[in-house]
């Protein structure tokens, strides 16, 4: 019935001139030749569309057919598979470009999550053949179609583990070889255009496309993978599609070390400039640096010849990035990319001026939130162990600074506490023979040692909250006390410590014993309403946490508690105990 | 030796909006001897310190320096600290810091084709380069030399500003010996190549003396 439908209304259009079909002409066309298709008649719909008195007519209706001919050559069924196969190459030769790329695109869009693989690798060579096709003017359709491409196969989900990667369920891996051979010919044109370096290369719209395909491409998916080094997979599509994409980048003119220093290095304003800033997305730059640094991505087209602390300066723009997100595999990035920029300069070389750079001063900031908040304990781990390697690498100048910066600014007491510690460990040093410096020696010192020595609230100071600083500043402390001794006094802390004993130790010992007095106070309260009442599920306090009430303390669990803050308290005091000891025995040692 | 410095304002020209804070400022900073300056708290960039000096204190100092004549030139200048470092101040987004510390070459180099001998790339100044790097043992880590004549075509040199600390020391220093059009063999020493941590990624041992084979192209 559909069939001879259609050889009707396509005997009718043969006798039309000057192809002035009617809008009832391609309705009757599409829907007769939709129905022969989907019914498997698609041999006879082959013959009478390669007929060449039809050709007019198939040149102005044959595109609409992409649809139902797509569909039916995703079902695969095989005794179909050969006609529909030719009916497309046959459409492609004879339709308009521009046609055949909206109707094809169409499918591309319209493509469900479960079919978005298949219908690309399908679709790919035809949308090739069509480009091509469009010749000089080809380069926006290029971009349309890249664009839609891309968009598709960024919701394909990624694969995590290696045999995700080899098993490749989803698709994503096909996708990304079959996208690379996509590009092909378009790169190779582009690589002829670059090789004189102008401003009309670089502007050429095809240029630009392609441009614009690496930096989605590097957002996404490459973001989101986790590339696997040769050793674990040795056949990697992923890691040969992303050494690709800095290939191209390459070909078609930008210099990889350019790219890498881009924020950095702000240019002059020129005309078009916005549009630069545009063309390359920072996250997209964040993700080049992290394959090129830290997966070693075509490191053999990368120069080996720049300075590793400039390097670490650029990198400091793309970690800033990565390490103010939230999602872990960004962090993760974030963090590797730190840690492999910071080995590779000398320990004590980072000079301090470097620290007027904003990023030297906010990547720290953003560093100190990954490890007090981030919820993955992994995270959370090895941002401390970025943390102390990035002082590691300050030289004792810049060291002073940044521990100065960090007490006055991170309000952390865990934080201040291991900063603290790091400057114990810097005055240990600089105590040695021929370590002498002027910073955590002399007449440095004792400034930063105020901002140690101190109670944030004086004697109402939650010691419970700040016990990690007062902890580390008492160690401190003591250390110095014992190590530097009273003769030589190379510290100044001699000469210090009745300014110390005023206002940090006395006000010290004060909060300690109140705080002590109150615990006990109440644990005492506590025991005795225990042993008083029967009902002990009476609680004075309920806590809610985000609508949901939290169980109630049992009196058991309150006086636990209690008894672990009186513990800490004890802590506190065996420290402050031994070093008002050491002083009293350096006084009578005195006197 | 050259005469004193004239007195180029009177006592009324001083008091009056005449000459500017800065212009004072110039003048004593032009002529003083540089411990006056120093014991004056006239040192340093003259718009700092005309933040920080009132117009009374300049001009008062003017008077004293023609009284005391200590001008440039009349005392042994203590050459002092701030004079001899060597700080580059440039646009707040770069960092350039330049080593004070003196101190052999550590890196050598043989002319293998002369340049033009005239031109020699400055500080700041942009240069093109074809380069081949090998170690000690001949292993080639780096280069940027395509295989054949015709992908040369298509490459383009490295190209970077010299003298900033951009690439590794050695390079920023045998480049500004270098002259357009010369190729030389440049052999770093590690300390101004990659030092103790040398370049796993690139394999570059540590402790690597590195040599490069550099043909100066183009300086902008």
């Amino acid at each position: 019935m559909a069939l001879e439908q259609l050889s009707d209304v396509v005997q009718r259009c043969q006798a039309i001139k000057d192809e002035s079909f009617s809008p009832e002409d391609y309705d009757l066309f599409l829907a007769a030749g939709r129905t022969c298709i989907e019914q498997g008649d698609s041999a006879q719909v082959l013959s009478i569309l390669v007929d060449e008195k039809n050709k007019n007519i198939v040149r102005c209706m044959g595109w609409n057919l992409l649809g139902p001919l797509v569909q039916m050559l995703l079902k695969k069924e095989d005794k179909n598979l050969p006609h529909c196969h030719a009916i497309l190459s046959h459409l492609l030769e004879v339709c308009s470009p521009k046609e055949l790329l909206v109707g094809l695109l169409e499918q591309v869009e319209e493509a469900d999550s479960a079919s978005i693989a298949e219908t690309v690798t399908l679709l790919l060579k035809p949308l090739q053949t069509v480009l091509l096709r469009l010749g000089v003017k080809k380069a926006s359709s290029v971009g349309m179609a890249l664009s839609t491409l891309l968009s598709q196969v960024a919701r394909l989900p990624v694969p995590v583990t290696k045999e995700q990667e080899e098993d490749d369920v989803f698709g994503l891996c096909r996708c990304c070889t079959a996208l690379l051979k996509f590009v092909k010919p378009f790169v190779e044109e582009i690589k002829e255009v670059v090789k004189d370096n102008n401003r009309m290369s670089r502007d050429n719209e095809l240029r630009v496309e392609l441009l614009k395909f690496c930096m989605k491409s590097l957002s996404e998916p490459l973001l989101e993978v986790q590339l696997k080094d040769p050793d674990t997979l040795q056949k990697s599509p992923l890691r040969d599609f992303a050494t690709e994409i800095l290939i191209i980048l390459s070909n078609i003119g930008e210099s990889l070390p350019d790219l890498l220093s881009r924020n950095v290095l702000k240019r002059r304003e020129v005309p078009g400039f916005l549009e630069e800033e545009v063309r390359y997305p920072k996250e997209s730059l964040a993700c080049m640096c992290h394959l090129l640094f830290v997966d070693h991505i075509a490191v053999d087209i990368f120069p080996a010849v720049l300075s590793p602390i400039f390097v670490l300066q650029c990198n400091m723009e793309y970690i800033e990035l990565l390490l103010s997100r939230t999602e872990v595999s960004r962090l993760q990035k974030g963090l590797e990319l730190y840690e492999k920029s910071l080995v590779r300069v000398e320990d004590n070389s980072l000079p301090v001026d470097l620290l007027e750079l904003k990023t030297f001063f906010s990547v720290p900031q953003n560093l100190v939130k990954v490890m007090t908040l981030c919820p993955d304990q992994t995270l959370r781990s090895k941002g401390l162990k970025v943390f102390q390697l990035s002082i590691d690498k300050f030289t004792t100048e810049a060291k002073y600074k940044f521990f100065r910066g960090m007490l006055n600014t991170s309000h952390h007491a865990g934080v201040e506490g291991y900063i603290i510690k790091n400057i114990k460990n810097q005055i240990d040093f600089s105590l040695k023979p021929c370590n002498g410096n002027d910073w955590f020696l002399g007449k440095h010192l004792l400034p930063l040692l105020r901002l140690v020595l101190c109670l944030p609230h004086g004697p109402e100071t939650d010691l419970l909250q700040n016990l990690d600083r007062i902890m580390e500043s008492l160690n401190l402390l003591r250390y110095m006390l014992i190590r530097d001794k009273e003769w030589e006094n190379e510290t100044g802390i001699w000469t210090e410590l009745y300014k110390i004993e005023d206002n940090y130790l006395k006000p010290l010992r004060t909060g300690l014993n109140m705080s002590k007095a109150h615990y006990e106070a109440e644990l005492k309260s506590m025991k005795e309403k225990k042993i008083s009442s029967k009902d002990s599920k009476a609680s004075v306090c309920t806590v809610t946490v985000d609508n949901e009430k939290l169980p109630n303390m049992t009196p058991e669990m309150q006086i636990q508690v209690l008894q672990s803050a009186l513990f800490t308290f004890d802590l506190i005091e065996s420290v402050l105990a031994r070093i008002e000891e050491i002083i009293e025995a350096k006084e009578r040692h005195l006197s | 030796m050259a005469a004193d410095p004239a007195r180029v304002w009177n006592e009324e020209q001083l008091k009056t909006e005449e000459v500017p804070k800065k212009e004072l400022i110039k003048f004593i900073q032009d002529n003083a001897a540089h411990s006056f300056l120093a014991e004056h708290k006239l040192l340093g960039n003259i718009k700092n310190v005309a933040k920080t000096a009132k117009k009374e204190q300049l001009i008062e100092a003017y008077n004293q320096l023609f009284e005391s004549k200590r001008f440039k030139g009349t005392e042994v200048e203590l050459v002092t600290e701030e004079v001899q470092a060597v700080k580059i101040h440039d646009t707040p987004k770069e960092s350039k810091t330049e080593a004070v510390d003196e101190g052999p070459p550590k890196f050598t180099k043989s002319i293998l084709k002369k340049g033009d001998k005239t031109n020699f790339p400055r500080k700041g100044d942009t240069v093109s380069c074809w380069y081949s790097g090998t170690l000690e043992d001949g292993t080639v880590f780096d280069t940027n030399i395509p295989a054949s004549a015709k992908k040369k075509k298509q490459s383009k040199p490295l190209s970077f500003k010299v003298g900033l600390g951009r690439v590794i020391r050695g390079w920023d220093e045998g480049l500004l010996t270098m002259s357009k059009g010369e190729t030389a063999r440049l052999e770093i020493e590690s300390d101004w190549a990659y030092g103790r941590k040398g370049l796993p990624d690139s394999k570059i041992p540590p402790n690597a003396k590195l040599i490069f084979e550099v043909e100066l192209v183009s300086i902008d």
